[in-house]
Order: structure tokens, then C-alpha cells, then sequence
């Protein structure tokens, strides 16, 4: 477990054939699934189920590591969602109590905790898209649609460490001539300021023509670029593809049957399910549990194997 | 067969009334390693980028490269691109992309190869190289001499079959541009690959090269194989040798081109052969002296998560003294000049100035000379930036004059700072900093991309302000340099200073980190020197003709 702890930054690139090894494409098709379904779907049970089975995606990509930092936030948000919408909604049929003479009703509760639900949720799989869809699967993305832009950005992206590292250059060098930023009157301070950035723009821009000197030299300009496609469309992928389309095309279907929304006005549906629901619950378990099982098997996997060892 | 030539070159820039190139006329063949040398603004640069039509200067060109015998114009740009590579001088701004993997690929998807293409020639490229621990990085995280070599990697994968470079190793530390050297060599031997290289640094270059060719003001001066380039350029080029040869040149009898020797090993066995005597100088100990600096026990690292730059590190330095830090890449070195120069605090300890704490930083007593001068100048000439120096004593307008003229760059001081070569830049910069009176200077790595003339004549600058009573601290990789000017050496190593001695102990004593003529006659039967100057001192030759 030690050694799981130590790997897991880095646990990317051990993850050979977990969920993230999938296509960037598949990726974020279930990504734009999965938050469809997660706002179609409202219905407390349905819900529940995809905050836990979230929870445990989480807890595969990192222990809960980035899920924690929003902790705070998410409870914060339920608290104020739970409190205020029974305060405000006063639609249903069942008074539970009265609040300063006002009614609280059964359905805006239960409304209530369909919201915080569904938010939620979709605050959790975007903690996983962070993880799972790095910077260089996203441009990959962006590349298929705008490649000119997409090279931009790649451009760009170097620029930033370095631009960083010449203004620290340029401050700690102009510091040693007296001249600081961290000293004087604030117009002082602001003058400085300004003079170091008109420094650091003159400066870049000199370098910047051997930077382009250097792209030509590789025959930058003279023809269509081709693109290394670093992820290849699998078996697997294509598997995985159509796995979650058809699940997700149920689970339209079942929205648009109205199946898996409870139903709060005129009646309150009860909440258990009943009937053909189950049948939709166990493809939406399917669904969002998707990459826990993709994950899991491979946690499991090596359970077994230095268990064997 | 020819691979490159050149009929009739002549070119002006579009600003400039006299020409930079009279007359080159050149051929090089298949599987040649030319050296281009010559001193700074001698049209070295310029010649090469003529040759990469992408890349060429503005002005009027006359005259004709041929390509497989072929004018270069007539050929179609992307085979050209492909054929003919470039490496450039500063290894980072050659750098497009933000991580190794997509620079390497950078020039291949330009041209259009199809992916399965990029990817088997980056896996025998990785392999050949042994790039593997580079290929997932970023490209900020490398060091120059990495960063070079990814450069020359990502050139590589065009398959091309001539390879120009313009002062690829200036950046580099020795070891580093070694290595580099190393590798041109093995894709000149196992590939054939031809390749031009401009260079100064050329102790290394000599012996692994078949052609060495000189321009001087614009004109192909010699144009022979290594050794006897050496022996045509004996005269008025002294500098650019290297000093394996020079102790040839200087204390054999008689000189047979065919036997100059051009590394260590030959220069030892030449030696062998010699009767030389002489009086071996006493090794002097270091003298008790008034210390101005002092740092104690001081601790640093950059944040709280990396490893410790520098470790309980104490070190003095005295009045009047030239010490040189000397030490590999990412030993602290420069941040222990930033420590001295009160540009960063220490986590620990304390540095005394005259027998004072200091506490904040002052540019009347330290100056700093960066690494790269560029970001000293914060106006757009020179004159105005001392100016501004100096702008609240109008007296000192006068010492703007007198050091110009004492620098010899009266004639730039209206120039933009960036309009300057490196040399001049660092002069430049000296100056600003000279003009606030400072007691004791800091010098990061002062000759890098120096040529070997301008070398020599920043050393005597700084000897002079030395014995004017200025105290200098210098970081440099340049053992020759440094053994040849300063007067103390110390030895960075782990954060921590490990011996400091008198320059010549400190070299005479070291086996591997010294200079060449020491390794040349150490545990030899001549008295054992650490510069040529010491040796033409103390050495006659009685083996005589």
C-alpha cells in the first residue's frame, strides 16, 4: 500500500489498461454523456446511486485526493440548496410542518435533494475529467477540429515557463542595479513595474526570431503539416464506443418514457422504484459505473498478482 | 564527391556599405567535417545562413551555392529543408514546443510524414541517442547541453545530409559541449553525414575534423587539413589554437606540419622526445589577507520541497583578490553569487561585508554582471543608460567618458544594447556597473560565446580593475580562462566549497579538472606548468637543432 501511495501522481503512466488508457475521443463521449444523463435523470434514487458509484471512481484515480479539496464546498452548497429550496418552492400536496406560518412542503424537499444531488454529481465527474482528460489528451481533441489553433496553444504553453523564469532574470538583475519593485512609493513601484515588463517584451521579442529562424529551418510554412496522431482508435475503444452509446441511448429513451424522473406534481410518485424502472437503474449503473469496473479490474489485477508473487 | 560549393559569394547587408563576404569560393565533399573559424564578425554566421535559404539575411547576394552540384535555388524548398539541417547558437530559443516528444516531432510534421513514419524513426533516434530518460519531460526542465542535443536530434529525424551549426557549444559547459562534440563526431564517422560547424571553442574540434577553414574580413584565409591549418594560422591567430599545439609551436626546435600535435595524448609523447629544463616554481601557500567578504554557514534552497542548493557552506573572500568559483552544472554556483550579492536571502547564516552584517542590498558596494548582460540595460543605448546611472552625481559624467575609452567601445555608445555581439555586450555592462564605484563585482560566467582574442582582452580588463584595488568573484566553467587570470580557484561541489588554493596550486594539483598544458606535463619528466605563459617562463629547450 506503501508503494501504491508513492506511484500515485504518477499512477498515469503505470495505468496501462485502466479507463484513462482509452481514447481521448471515448473519453470525453462518456464525459458528454454521463453529465446529460446526470441533469436528464431526476430522480433522488437514480442520483444517489451516481454520487456513490462517483465517489468510488474517485477513490480508484487518486484516493479522493482532488475530490477533498472541494469538500468543504460541497457541503456548503448542499446545506444552502436543502435549506432554501423548501423555503422558496411551495408547490405539493403534503405539508410536513409550518415554518413562520409558512408551509413546508414533502415535494420542494425532496426537490431539494435532487438538485444538491445532481450538482453534486456533476462537480464529481468533472474532479475525474481533471484527472482523466490531461492537457495533452484535451489538445489532441482540439487538434482534430482547429489544428492551427491547437499548434498555437502548444506554442504558447512553452511560452509561459519561460516568459516566467526571464522576468524572476530580469527582476533579481535590475534589483541588484537598485532598481526594485518591492521598494519606493507605490508610482515609484508601478514605474519600475512597467519598465521591467517593457524589458522582458523587448528582450522576448529578440529571442523570439531565433525561435522562428529555428522553425523555418525545419521547414516550418512550406507545406500542410501532417499530425502525429499519438492515440490510435482500438478494439477496445471501439467496444467501449458503442457500449456507452447504446447504454446512453436507453437511458434517453427511458427519460423520455418518463421513467426516470420522479414524478412530484399532480401526484408524488413514491419513491422506490417499481416496474420497468429497474430495468433502466441497472443500465444506468452500468453507465456511470463504467470506469469503475475498467479501473477496478485493474486494481484487482494487481492485487492478485503480488498476491501470487 | 561534392556535396556543397560555393562559386563567386559575395554579400552586403541591406544597411551596410561594405560587404561582409569577398569572393567565397568553396567545395566540401560527402562525408567532410569542415570547421569554419575566425573571429567575431568575420562573416562566419552569415556564410551559413546563406547557404539555408530559409533563413538568409537581407541584402545583396552575389554569387552561387550549389547543392549535389545543383544552385541551391533551383531545388525544391522542402527537399532542402529536409537535406540540410541547422543548429543554432543559444540552445533554448530553438526550442518550439512546450515538451521533448512534440519538439522532436515538430520538423517531421512539417514535411508531412504519416505517423507510423514519426513514430519509428523517434524510436530508433531515442535509442541511438540514448534520449530515453528525455523523451516524457518537459523541455524547460532539460539543461543546455541537453537541450542541444535534442535540437540536433529533432534535426535528425529529417534524414538529412548536411548538417550546418553556428556555435552550437558557445552556451555549453565543457563537459557538456564535449558530449556534444562526441556525438557529431559519431554521426560524421558511422552516417557520413557532412558537417560544417562554426566555432571558437576549438581545443576539441581539431581532432575531429578532416578541414579547417578561416575566414578573415570576409575572405577564406586557409582552407587546409587540421594540422597544417595550425601551422598557417600560427602567426596571427594564436588564440584560436589549441594549446596542445601551441607548446609544439613554441618549443620545438623546428616545425614539421605533419607533426603538430592536436590532442593530449599526442603532445605527450612529442614530449617525451624533448630535453627541456627548468625551474620548477615553488607552490606558494595561501596568504593570511583582509577579508571583505565573509559568508557563514549558509543554507539555501529554492522551496521547500527541492533537495538543498547550497549546505552550511562558509567561504571568505579577501581584498584585492580574483577568485574564480569553478564546479559542474547545478552545483549552486550561481546562486551562490546571487547569495554573495544579496539577490536572494539564505534559509541560514549570514554574510559579512568589511566585518558588517549585511542586511540590505547595495549597488555602491556589490555589482552584478549576469549571465546574460541583455537584461542589465533597461534603456535603448548605451550612452542613455549611463546616464541614467549616473544621474544624480554630474560629476561622473566624466567616468562615462573615461571608461569608454578605457573599454575601447567609444564607438557603440549610441548603439541599442542588443545590437551588440556577446563580448561587447558584456563590456557594455561592466561599465554600467563600474560607474556606481562598487568595491566588489560579481561575474556570472563572463565568456561564454567569447571568441579566444576578446577573451584574452576582457581577462587583462579585469586584471587591471583587479590591481586598481577591485575585488572580483567569478563563476566560470572556463578552466583555461580562469587559470590564466585569476589568483584564487574555488571548488563547488554538493553545496559546499570544497578547496580553495592559489590558482596555480589549485590547478597543478587537480588531475582531471585542469587545464590542458597541465595534463601535458604532468608526472612527465618537465617541470609541470599550469599556462603556456608559465612554462615560456620557466622552460628552455635543450634538445636544439
Amino acid at each position: 500500500m506503501d508503494l501504491y501511495k508513492k506511484l500515485s501522481g504518477k499512477w498515469d503512466q503505470l495505468m496501462v489498461r485502466g479507463f484513462r488508457s482509452f481514447h481521448p475521443f471515448v473519453l470525453l463521449v462518456y464525459y458528454v454523456f454521463v453529465i446529460t444523463s446526470l441533469m436528464l435523470y431526476q430522480h433522488p434514487f437514480f442520483l444517489l446511486t451516481a454520487v456513490f458509484l462517483l465517489i468510488g471512481f474517485n477513490y480508484l484515480l487518486d484516493k479522493g485526493e482532488q475530490l477533498k479539496k472541494w469538500g468543504w464546498m460541497i457541503v456548503i452548497m448542499c446545506t444552502f440548496i436543502l435549506i432554501l429550496t423548501p423555503l422558496f418552492n411551495r408547490r405539493g400536496n403534503h405539508i410536513e410542518f409550518y415554518l413562520f406560518n409558512n408551509p413546508i412542503m414533502l415535494e420542494a424537499m425532496i426537490q431539494g435533494v435532487v438538485i444538491a444531488l445532481t450538482l453534486i454529481g456533476i462537480i464529481m465527474i468533472f474532479v475525474t475529467f481533471n484527472m482523466v482528460i490531461t492537457a495533452d489528451k484535451f489538445l489532441f481533441l482540439f487538434s482534430k477540429w482547429l489544428p492551427k489553433w491547437a499548434l498555437l496553444t502548444m506554442l504558447a504553453m512553452r511560452f509561459v515557463p519561460l516568459l516566467k523564469r526571464r522576468l524572476q532574470d530580469i527582476e533579481q538583475v535590475q534589483q541588484s542595479k537598485g532598481m526594485s519593485i518591492k521598494h519606493g512609493s507605490i508610482r515609484q513601484r508601478a514605474r519600475n513595474g512597467m519598465l521591467l515588463m517593457q524589458i522582458l517584451l523587448t528582450f522576448s521579442l529578440e529571442e523570439a526570431i531565433q525561435t522562428a529562424d529555428s522553425m523555418a529551418a525545419r521547414g516550418y510554412g512550406l507545406q500542410k503539416r501532417s499530425k502525429y496522431q499519438a492515440y490510435a482508435m482500438q478494439k477496445r475503444d471501439t467496444f467501449a464506443l458503442s457500449f456507452i452509446s447504446v447504454a446512453t441511448v436507453i437511458i434517453i429513451f427511458g427519460w423520455w418514457l418518463g421513467d426516470g424522473v420522479l414524478m412530484l406534481l399532480p401526484i408524488l410518485e413514491p419513491l422506490w422504484l417499481y416496474g420497468r424502472e429497474w430495468f433502466y437503474f441497472t443500465i444506468w449503473l452500468l453507465l456511470i459505473g463504467f470506469p469503475i469496473w475498467a479501473e477496478g479490474k485493474e486494481v484487482m489485477k494487481w492485487k492478485f498478482y503480488q498476491q501470487k508473487v | 564527391m561534392e556535396i556543397l560549393s560555393a562559386k563567386g559569394v559575395n554579400f552586403t547587408y541591406a544597411d551596410a556599405s561594405e560587404s561582409v563576404l569577398n569572393e567565397i569560393n568553396f567545395t566540401i565533399y560527402k562525408g567532410d567535417f569542415v570547421v569554419f573559424c575566425g573571429p567575431s564578425g568575420s562573416g562566419k554566421s552569415t556564410l551559413l545562413r546563406l547557404i539555408k535559404k530559409e533563413i538568409a539575411p537581407y541584402g545583396d547576394k552575389q554569387g552561387t551555392f550549389f547543392y549535389q552540384k545543383k544552385s541551391i535555388e533551383e531545388h525544391d524548398p522542402l527537399y532542402i529543408a529536409k537535406e540540410i539541417g541547422m543548429v543554432f547558437q543559444d540552445p533554448e530559443n530553438q526550442i518550439v514546443m512546450d515538451n521533448v516528444m512534440d519538439e522532436l516531432l515538430f520538423g517531421m510534421e512539417n514535411v508531412g510524414f504519416s505517423t507510423t513514419e514519426m513514430r519509428k524513426k523517434v524510436a530508433e533516434m531515442v535509442h541511438f541517442f540514448g534520449l530515453n530518460h528525455l523523451v516524457n519531460k518537459k523541455t524547460s526542465e532539460l539543461s543546455g547541453g541537453e537541450k542541444q542535443l535534442i535540437n540536433l536530434a529533432s534535426i535528425l529525424l529529417l534524414n538529412p545530409k548536411l548538417i550546418l551549426l553556428d556555435e552550437p557549444t558557445a552556451q555549453l559547459d565543457p563537459i557538456a559541449s564535449k558530449e556534444f562534440i562526441h556525438f557529431l563526431q559519431r554521426i560524421n564517422d558511422e552516417f557520413g553525414i557532412t558537417i560544417i560547424i562554426v566555432e571558437h571553442r576549438l581545443e576539441e574540434l581539431f581532432a575531429v575534423s578532416n578541414r579547417v577553414m578561416m575566414l578573415d574580413n570576409g575572405k577564406i584565409t586557409v582552407d587546409t587539413e587540421p594540422r597544417h591549418a595550425v601551422g598557417k594560422l600560427h602567426h596571427n591567430m594564436r588564440n584560436f589554437l589549441p594549446t596542445t599545439a601551441l607548446v609544439y609551436l613554441d618549443f620545438n626546435p623546428d616545425i614539421c606540419l605533419d607533426e603538430i600535435p592536436i590532442t593530449v595524448k599526442e603532445s605527450r609523447q612529442w614530449l617525451l622526445n624533448q630535453k627541456i629544463s627548468g625551474k620548477q616554481l615553488e607552490p606558494t601557500r595561501l596568504a593570511k589577507g583582509n577579508p571583505l567578504v565573509e559568508l557563514k554557514e549558509i543554507d539555501y534552497q529554492y522551496t521547500k520541497h527541492t533537495p538543498p542548493v547550497l549546505q552550511n557552506l562558509s567561504f571568505t573572500v579577501n581584498h584585492g583578490e580574483w577568485m574564480a568559483i569553478v564546479g559542474a552544472n547545478g552545483t549552486g554556483k550561481s546562486t551562490l553569487l546571487k547569495i554573495i550579492g544579496n539577490i536572494l536571502k539564505p534559509q541560514h547564516g549570514y554574510i559579512k561585508l568589511n566585518g558588517k552584517k549585511v542586511k540590505q542590498l547595495d549597488p555602491t558596494i556589490i555589482g552584478y554582471l549576469p549571465q546574460n548582460p541583455k537584461v542589465y540595460f533597461l534603456q535603448d543605448s548605451l550612452i542613455k543608460e549611463y546616464r541614467q546611472i549616473v544621474q544624480k552625481q554630474p560629476k561622473k559624467e566624466k567616468d562615462i567618458d573615461y571608461l569608454l575609452e578605457k573599454f575601447q567601445i567609444q564607438h557603440l555608445k549610441n548603439r541599442h544594447p542588443y545590437d551588440l555581439s556577446g563580448g561587447e555586450l558584456q563590456k557594455a555592462a561592466l561599465i554600467g556597473i563600474l560607474l556606481t564605484n562598487p568595491s566588489l563585482l560579481l561575474i556570472d560566467e563572463p565568456t561564454k560565446g567569447m571568441d579566444p582574442d576578446f577573451k584574452d582582452e576582457f581577462g587583462e580588463l579585469i586584471t587591471d580593475l583587479v590591481e586598481e584595488g577591485l575585488t572580483v568573484i567569478m563563476v566560470t566553467h572556463d578552466i583555461e580562462f580562469a587559470a590564466k587570470h585569476t589568483t584564487k580557484c574555488s571548488m563547488l561541489f554538493q553545496g559546499n566549497i570544497t578547496v580553495t588554493e592559489n590558482t596555480r596550486e589549485f590547478f597543478l594539483e587537480n588531475a582531471y579538472y585542469t587545464t590542458a598544458i597541465s595534463r601535458i606535463t604532468r608526472d612527465s619528466h618537465v617541470p609541470s606548468a599550469v599556462t603556456l605563459e608559465e612554462a615560456k617562463k620557466t622552460w628552455q629547450n635543450q634538445s636544439g637543432s
